[in-house]
């Protein structure tokens, strides 16, 4: 779509009503596509200066994916991670610093960090936008590794739509899309019923993997279209989520096994109203409310319950400008402020609401004093009443060389606020020797009551340390060039470098009398990522294409480099003898492949025929620090390096129906410790009917 | 069961003992013949079974003795006096004084390689065990010799951990615990059940003993 369709379509959906919906998908269809998140503003992404991946409806649809966790694995620079749910990795820095959003408004209910990917449906995905890079200066607070939009198929005109996949384990997914407009009015539903078995990769065991599971998930979008120069929109989502559980947790040399449900409930609303005044000038007002309800209600074999509830509550209102000075300037203004709460059964009282402020204002300037160059500067501030506040600029800029060749710079700060849980905290674990942790906000306070009782034994210099957080903070390097040879060919080579400060960690702060030990969060830690990206597409005919990436990265606690090199830091040679840890040893911080890969080639026929077939490949990673030094070295455990190939097959037919089978994971690669979110080979069928409407 | 101990003389302290009698000829100081061995698969309070109660391991509760100049187990009968130099249970390690006992052992800990341990130095403080609220060597996950890890039950030995000990009979040993697990392995978080609960209190480390009294290695 052009940037001039989505102009039209912005102002008067009813105008592009008549357009053939099923437009041409090729390999680069990209080239001309238009991406929001990069700038906040509708811009062609040939002129976007920062790193962008485009994942759009045809490649979800045509690879099979049904959650936002399936598509994701097979980009380029992301990799998911499973515990908590599953979460995304984004250039070697954790589920934690990306921020999700679904149309511009962020998604929240993070467990540990980690807001579980599977919880997104992609059935009305118009396209996903990935901006790579710190993006605090628009976003705020976790978009510090980078951003991923999700954004609903509102172009979408197809008056109804549905389908339905069963697969392995009993997994059946079923969609229905429907559509109404008219000329002032538009509506638009999706409605989803997803539901699996789950499945147990452990032999010999009833612990499942994958829980059995069903969701519904639901969203409605009414558009008004108020005069030609004022449209409101109105978007609904619901998530509602029941997981059988059957876990059990060991701690501490106790196993404790647990039966029973987990319900979790996303519910998102958001109104917007647009107005333009003028070519040059236009204004939304965004206001937005989310709730995630989590909560687990679990019967141990003995009997004995355990609940676990989450509540978090998110509401913002939201203003932006966006004026365009003269054809080579053009600036947006913003400003907003966010009303947030978390009740927990972990925190001192699950009736009581821990809540926090924040008002935030931001702008950003893009000029483009040629032709050839465009540059872009912006800087956004966060203001909060329970951490640090944060300033975020950010600088792009994007060369054309000549038509073949493109440069992007772009440097950023982003910041991760102390999240909750890290304020907040109350927790002592009975099952695991009693140990206690403590939010920071609170922990001074807690452990003096508790000291003036006499249950302190002892009181850590770090306890005396503790202090107000600050925001995590990273600064980000991206420097990135395209090259297209020529019609059928796109390389494209990114470096990137990110040091990360005021990492908040988890450090003992004191002890009870019994011994046990008392945790509380500071900001000690200090990091750094760095790599290179590659990214090919190749276009050999009329029907088959190829596209494929490759990431390596580096990354590294700073301070434990420091050890290292003051050689204080010890491993294991093979006699089991301790010797001094080299640099060349040392793998950086956990969970991170240095080598990920995928490729995937493509077969596309006028008549609707499809094929394609995928490989991600990724290489080994630490998980579990082995010999006890507390960094991660060759002599730690690994989870071994894996291919993964899948394929999938359809037609989709000109009276609208599409058929389509495939196979995930065709060669059952399975690892149970360390994969639990790769399940072994799973088979789907799918049919799909749209509605055709042929007036125009 | 009962461990087979090897023991290895090293070559270098017969010729050491070779070169020094020649020179204690002429000098009055009685030379270094220092003693290096290994031991493998010292059990330490053997797993018997799972307490369905607790689901936490059932052991007899026995300490395991043993005599570092002999570099031998003594038999639970044979313990009296200064017999015997350390007694280990799971991860506890006693020594022969304090509250443990009524000879002259002591030890700490020291932060460093084995071979970068030439000698301990005169300022060097040898604490005794004072049961239960502290021992010599300390106890606890990071805090002395070894990590527990709490999700897999796994107890290895920390690297650059050394034990610097006094015995009995109060001469000097340092000691480098390099395995907790049968066959002198570390398990992986992949091991099985099994092995992790049958498998580990199994002590192997190596040690340096200097019989004639002095602090040097």
């Amino acid at each position: 779509m052009s940037i001039h369709n989505l102009f039209l379509f912005l102002l008067s959906p009813v105008l592009v009503f008549g357009q053939n919906e099923m437009a041409k998908d090729t390999l680069f269809a990209n080239g001309d596509s238009v991406v929001v998140t990069a700038t906040r503003s509708e811009r062609k992404l040939s002129n976007i200066t920062v790193p962008v991946t485009i994942i759009n409806a045809k490649t979800i649809q045509q690879n099979g994916s049904l959650r936002l966790t399936d598509i994701l694995k097979e980009q380029t620079g992301l990799t998911l991670t499973s515990g908590f749910g599953a979460g995304v990795q984004l250039q070697g820095l954790n589920p934690d610093y990306t921020i999700i959003l679904i149309n511009g408004e962020p998604l929240v209910g993070r467990t540990a960090g980690v807001l579980d990917l599977n919880r997104i449906a992609l059935g009305n995905i118009k396209k996903i936008e990935i901006v790579k890079g710190p993006s605090s200066s628009l976003y705020g607070s976790e978009a510090m590794a980078g951003v991923i939009n999700i954004i609903t198929d509102a172009s979408n005109l197809i008056p109804l739509q549905a389908s339905l996949r069963y697969g392995t384990y009993n997994t059946l997914d079923a969609n229905v899309n429907n559509t109404m407009a008219t000329k002032t009015l538009f509506y638009q539903g999706f409605y989803n019923y997803y539901n699996t078995d789950g499945y147990s990769i452990r032999p010999n065991s009833n612990n499942r993997v994958t829980t059995p599971i069903n969701r519904l998930t639901t969203s409605q979008q009414f558009k008004y279209n108020v005069s030609d120069n004022t449209t409101l929109v109105f978007n609904t989502r619901l998530t509602d989520e029941n997981i059988k559980s059957n876990i059990t947790v060991s701690n501490g040399g106790v196993s404790i096994n647990s039966n029973g449900n987990e319900h979790n409930t996303d519910i998102n609303l958001a109104g917007t109203l647009n107005h333009r005044f003028s070519n040059t000038l236009k204004t939304s007002f965004r206001s937005y409310l989310t709730n995630y309800i989590s909560s687990q209600d679990l019967l141990t074999l003995s009997g004995a319950p355990y609940n676990d509830l989450l509540n978090h509550l998110f509401q913002r209102v939201e203003n932006q400008t966006d004026w365009t000075v003269s054809k080579t300037l053009s600036g947006i203004f913003g400003a907003g402020a966010v009303w947030e709460g978390v009740k927990s059964s972990r925190y001192d009282s699950e009736k009581v609401r821990k809540n926090n402020t924040i008002q935030y204002g931001f702008t950003q300037w893009e000029w483009t004093p040629i032709n050839k160059f465009i540059i872009i500067g912006g800087v956004r501030f966060d203001q909060n009443a329970q951490y640090a506040s944060a300033w975020s600029p950010k600088l792009s800029m994007l060369y054309k060389i000549n038509p073949k060749h493109k440069i992007k710079l772009s440097i950023g700060q982003g910041f991760k606020a102390p999240d909750f849980r890290q304020l907040y905290l109350d927790f002592t674990n009975a099952a695991a020797g009693n140990y206690s942790v403590f939010g920071s906000a609170e922990a001074q306070k807690v452990i003096g009551q508790l000291n003036s009782l006499g249950q302190i034994g002892s009181l850590f210099n770090n306890f005396y340390a503790l202090k107000s957080l600050q925001p995590e903070s990273s600064t980000g390097i991206h420097l990135s060039w395209d090259w297209e040879p020529n019609q059928k060919t796109f390389i494209s080579v990114q470096a990137f470098r990110n040091d990360i400060k005021n990492l908040i960690q988890v450090e003992q702060v004191g002890a009870y009398v019994s011994g046990a030990q008392i945790f509380s969060y500071l900001n000690i830690g200090r990091a750094f990522t760095q790599g290179v990206e590659l990214e090919t597409k190749y276009q050999f005919n009329q029907q088959w294409s190829w596209s494929g990436g490759y990431q390596y990265i580096v990354t590294g606690d700073k301070d434990q480099i420091t050890q290292i090199n003051n050689g204080t830091v010890y491993t294991r040679d093979a006699n089991g003898y301790s010797k001094k840890l080299t640099l060349s040893e040392y793998v950086g911080l956990p969970n991170i492949s240095k080598h990920k890969a995928q490729f995937k080639i493509n077969y596309l026929t006028t008549h609707g025929l499809f094929a394609n077939f995928r490989m991600v490949y990724r290489s080994r990673w630490a998980v579990n620090n082995n010999n006890g030094n507390d960094v991660y070295d060759n002599g730690d455990s690994f989870a071994a390096g894996y291919v993964s190939l899948h394929t999938a097959f359809g037609k989709d037919y000109t009276n609208g129906v599409s058929l389509q089978i495939g196979c995930d994971n065709i060669t059952n690669y399975i690892d149970p410790i360390n994969l639990s979110n790769l399940p072994g080979r799973t088979l789907y069928a799918s049919f799909k009917y749209q509605l055709i409407k042929n007036k125009k | 069961m009962l461990k087979s101990i090897t023991k290895i003389t090293a070559i270098v302290c017969l010729l050491t003992n070779i070169y020094s009698c020649t020179k204690s000829s002429t000098e009055t100081v009685t030379p270094s013949t220092p003693v290096t061995a290994t031991v493998k698969d010292l059990l330490a309070d053997s797993v018997t079974g799972i307490d369905p109660a607790t689901q936490m391991p059932k052991s007899v509760g026995l300490y395991t003795y043993f005599n570092i100049e002999k570099n031998k187990i003594i038999a639970l009968t044979d313990t009296a006096n200064g017999n015997w130099d350390l007694a280990f249970k799971t991860t506890k390690i006693l020594i022969n004084g304090g509250t443990s006992g009524n000879a002259m052992g002591g030890a700490f800990i020291y932060n460093g390689l084995f071979d970068d341990l030439k000698s301990i130095s005169n300022d060097s403080a040898f604490k005794v065990d004072n049961a239960p609220t502290s021992y010599a060597i300390t106890t606890g996950s990071d805090k002395g010799w070894y990590h527990y890890d709490g999700q897999t039950n796994i107890v290895t030995p920390v690297a650059g951990r050394i034990l610097v000990i006094r015995t009995a009979k109060g001469k000097y040993a340092k000691i480098e615990i390099t395995s907790y697990c049968k066959g002198g392995v570390n398990l992986t978080p992949a091991a099985s059940y099994e092995d992790i609960l049958y498998k580990q209190r199994y002590y192997n480390f190596r040690y340096t003993y200097q019989p004639n009294g002095t602090k040097t290695f």
